[in-house]
């Protein structure tokens, strides 16, 4: 992988066809746990992670905060799970982001480290994995690839936007 | 553009259970594991617009404490402001000021 820069207006990374091919296959997970009947992933952790109660000790306003944005976030959810497909090399290669897109790759990376770390049971003091023939530590390692991902992403936002003053 | 949500529903006339109408409602967005303090200061700027030095404060406040207050006013705006941050992974919720 080479990291997000900034390039002018765009943002550019690089990836391996393996990293390529991960992401693709992490986005169908979201995607399917997204779009899934809503019986067979009551209760599921990463979903109640991805949407979260609006309001922590009040079930009634938690409810009603529910009603009216659920369809909304998950409208969102869909639509920027759609524009980072669309940008992804599936047989790897340079990822080239206007600002629109690099915000949905910016929310879409944050929910796929929040569904593997809440999978994960990832803590403030957990360490990258040492072990990476056991399953656990392969999928530490891609949460800590998307994290080095994702953070180079914020990086070259957020020194653009310093760069805009 | 993801995310942003413009609540339709008119304010309920209803008395809250305190009677105390002038308390204001708070957005708080709560520590957590995984999101990256760069992220949680990148999206308070881009949301609430803040200031860099501003959003810095509040994320260590969210990392330190444990939770901070990033918005306050009406419920219905809090509403909207947790929604909006939900739609950037953050943890959030609104609740009547203590």
């Amino acid at each position: 992988m080479r990291p997000f820069r900034r390039k002018g207006d765009e943002l550019l990374a690089r990836l391996d066809p393996a990293e390529a091919r991960i992401l693709a296959l992490l986005l169908d997970q979201l995607e399917q746990l997204l779009t899934a009947d809503a019986e067979d992933v009551a209760g599921d952790p990463v979903l109640d992670r991805l949407l979260p109660a609006g309001h922590r000790s009040d079930p009634e306003l938690a409810a009603d905060y529910r009603d009216l944005t659920e369809a909304s976030l998950r409208t969102g959810k869909a639509d920027d799970l759609a524009t980072v497909r669309a940008g992804l090399p599936l047989d790897g290669g340079t990822v080239r982001l206007d600002p629109e897109e690099a915000g949905a790759w910016l929310r879409t990376s944050n929910d796929l480290r929040l569904a593997l770390g809440t999978r994960l049971d990832i803590q403030e003091d957990t360490e990258p994995p040492e072990d990476l023939a056991s399953e656990e530590g392969q999928q530490l390692a891609v949460y800590y690839w998307l994290t080095g991902l994702q953070g180079s992403l914020v990086d070259a936002l957020a020194a653009g936007r310093a760069g805009r003053r | 553009m993801a995310g942003p949500l413009a609540p339709t529903r008119t304010p309920e006339e209803t008395v809250e259970e305190h009677g105390d109408l002038d308390r204001p409602w708070v957005t708080i967005v709560w520590n957590d594991p995984v999101n990256l303090m760069t992220y949680v200061t990148y999206v308070l700027q881009e949301l609430f617009g803040y200031d860099e030095p501003t959003a810095t404060t509040l994320m260590l406040q969210v990392h330190e404490e444990g939770k901070a207050i990033v918005s306050s006013g009406p419920r219905e705006r809090m509403e909207h402001d947790t929604s909006r941050l939900h739609a950037y992974g953050l943890w959030a919720s609104y609740q009547r000021d203590a």
